[in-house]
């Protein structure tokens, strides 16, 4: 795409995010247009040890980070395939939240609304689960067009490396 | 485990072990300062790493929005 033409479809981008937060049901719509590549393999391993004495790590795609961390890309049209490791004990006051493509209202009142690391904390002091990983992954959910082979073929390959580099038993991913 | 908001998304993508929650957007783990219910998202999540056997698994969480009442989980006493 051309660099005149992405403000246009960023604006088309900011007009359809507020539309679907309104009407929710769009987003089926939207969804039974765009269809999906659909994936035939299932990669599935096997729980190696019981929950309780697991690691956890937090994979979430709402453009968590930290105020250190480069904010993830808006200006984009087809969003931003990288993603940010997320220390566990960076300070309350100093994660960041960039993302225009939810409400991130409720998520900068309270981070466990996208990015739960106090609850879990919770249950790892109640011996629900082993422990935490030291670094989780931050990534921004809106990735298309040309970003989207970077996100499958480097990126998401990379959180892995890390992920299992960190020793985490269980990976927890999850949207905004 | 993935926490999902769009069932049309996970059926396509086919994650390994899946819970599905009918929420809006910007709330996977509930609402704003409601730890318990935030709570019980995880341990359902931790519930599906525990039992699922079948590889592409999607569970439908029972919860609907802004209509349930959640009790803490981590209450003394309470090893559900």
């Amino acid at each position: 795409m051309s660099p005149a033409r992405r403000p246009v479809r960023r604006l088309a981008r900011r007009l359809a995010t507020a539309l679907f937060k309104r009407f929710p049901s769009l987003t089926e719509r939207w969804l039974a247009r765009n269809p999906i590549d659909r994936e035939d393999d299932v990669p599935w391993t096997p729980l190696a040890r019981p929950v309780a004495s697991c690691r956890v790590a937090l994979v979430t795609t709402a453009g968590v980070h930290t105020a250190e961390q480069r904010p993830f890309d808006m200006e984009d049209s087809d969003g931003d395939p990288g993603w940010r490791p997320l220390p566990g004990d960076t300070p309350d006051d100093a994660w960041r939240i960039t993302h225009e493509s939810y409400d991130t209202g409720p998520a900068r009142r309270d981070l466990d609304v996208v990015f739960p690391l106090r609850r879990l904390r919770e249950l790892a002091a109640a011996g629900r689960i082993g422990g935490l990983v030291e670094v989780h992954a931050g990534l921004m959910g809106h990735v298309d067009g040309r970003h989207v082979a970077v996100l499958r073929d480097e990126t998401a390959p990379e959180v892995a490396r890390h992920l299992a580099d960190q020793r985490a038993d269980l990976v927890l991913l999850a949207p905004a | 485990m993935t926490l999902s908001l769009q069932r049309t998304v996970s059926e396509a993508v086919r994650p390994p072990r899946t819970l599905f929650v009918r929420w809006p957007f910007g709330h996977p783990f509930g609402e704003a300062g409601a730890r318990a219910q935030q709570l019980h998202v995880l341990l359902a999540l931790l519930d599906l790493a525990r039992d699922a056997t079948e590889p592409g698994l999607i569970v439908d969480a029972p919860w609907r929005w802004r209509r349930e009442t959640y009790d803490d989980p981590l209450r003394e006493g309470d090893a559900s």
